[in-house]
């Protein structure tokens, strides 16, 4: 597969908030410790942060299991209230960067670019691309294979293949 | 078994389209690389040149009866793809789930935002 440009994925979402507020709430501390974590009764907490340009961060996700799950961020750019760019790493407790396991083709450096859109006072809409930064072609090859929407003949068969995965 | 070297991992051998569809039709049943060509209308070399980079990161496995080989997947194998399949869609999906109901909460209890 030869790809020239990477299309980043993308999530878009409007949230019935002021910008500045939904701004801080990816920038605050105070803010982030209470939802920055993938489903109700995880805990999330930041032991070390400096959310500015070249800053970065550390926080735990702990999730209902109890499993834990640390998490290094480098912050590119911190624009309030309309830019942030960071790049995540899943790490160890002291911020060191740990390879995905099983995933040595995994992207290391995934860029985020979120830009928040003022709808009016109290309606903001925030776009989330995600790509991987200067890839190698295996890399690329990685993260376009693990997008659903990507690729013909990984469509309808991909569905039989889910179930089939589901029913075993 | 030995283990053969190899530059791909199970990522960088589904990157490539026409082995996706190997894995589609594999995973209905066992085939043999005839039969495979014959589904696919591909020539046999093709088939087995990407038969053997599914073997060599064991997504596909191989069975001998008499003088066939049968292909069939590994399902195992693709548990890491199906994990990381909506990885990012779900982990900050959900996230922002979360976030917006954080947003009402305190919306709602007057916690403003700093200006």
């Amino acid at each position: 597969m030869s790809t020239d440009t990477i299309t980043p994925s993308e999530i878009t979402r409007e949230f019935n908030a002021p910008r500045q507020l939904v701004f801080d709430a990816w920038t605050k501390v105070k803010h982030l410790n209470n939802w920055m974590f993938p489903m109700p009764g995880c805990r999330c907490e930041f032991v070390s942060a400096d959310i500015s340009n070249g800053g970065s961060s550390l926080h735990k996700v702990t999730m209902p299991n109890g499993h834990q799950m640390w998490l290094f961020t480098k912050y590119e750019e911190v624009t309030s209230p309309e830019k942030l760019v960071f790049l995540q790493y899943f790490s160890n407790e002291a911020g060191d960067i740990v390879p995905m396991p099983h995933m040595p083709d995994w992207p290391k450096d995934m860029l985020a670019t979120l830009l928040f859109e003022e709808l009016s006072d109290d309606t903001t809409k925030l776009t989330f691309l995600w790509e991987p930064r200067d890839p190698s072609t295996a890399e690329l090859a990685a993260f376009e294979a693990s997008r659903a929407d990507h690729a013909k003949g990984w469509g309808a068969g991909m569905e039989q293949l889910r179930n089939y995965l589901e029913s075993i | 078994m030995s283990r053969i070297k190899t530059t791909h991992d199970v990522f960088s051998a589904i990157g490539e389209p026409k082995r996706r569809v190997l894995i589609e039709q594999l995973v209905l049943k066992e085939m043999t690389v005839n039969e495979l060509a014959v589904a696919m209308q591909w020539p046999q070399p093709m088939v087995s040149k990407h038969l053997s980079v599914l073997k060599q990161v064991s997504i596909v496995s191989e069975r001998k009866d008499g003088r066939y080989r049968y292909y069939s997947v590994q399902a195992d194998q693709l548990r890491p793809i199906q994990e990381w399949m909506h990885q990012f869609e779900k982990y900050w999906g959900s996230s922002m789930d979360q976030l917006d109901s954080y947003l009402s909460q305190i919306q709602v209890k007057g916690d403003d935002s700093e200006h």
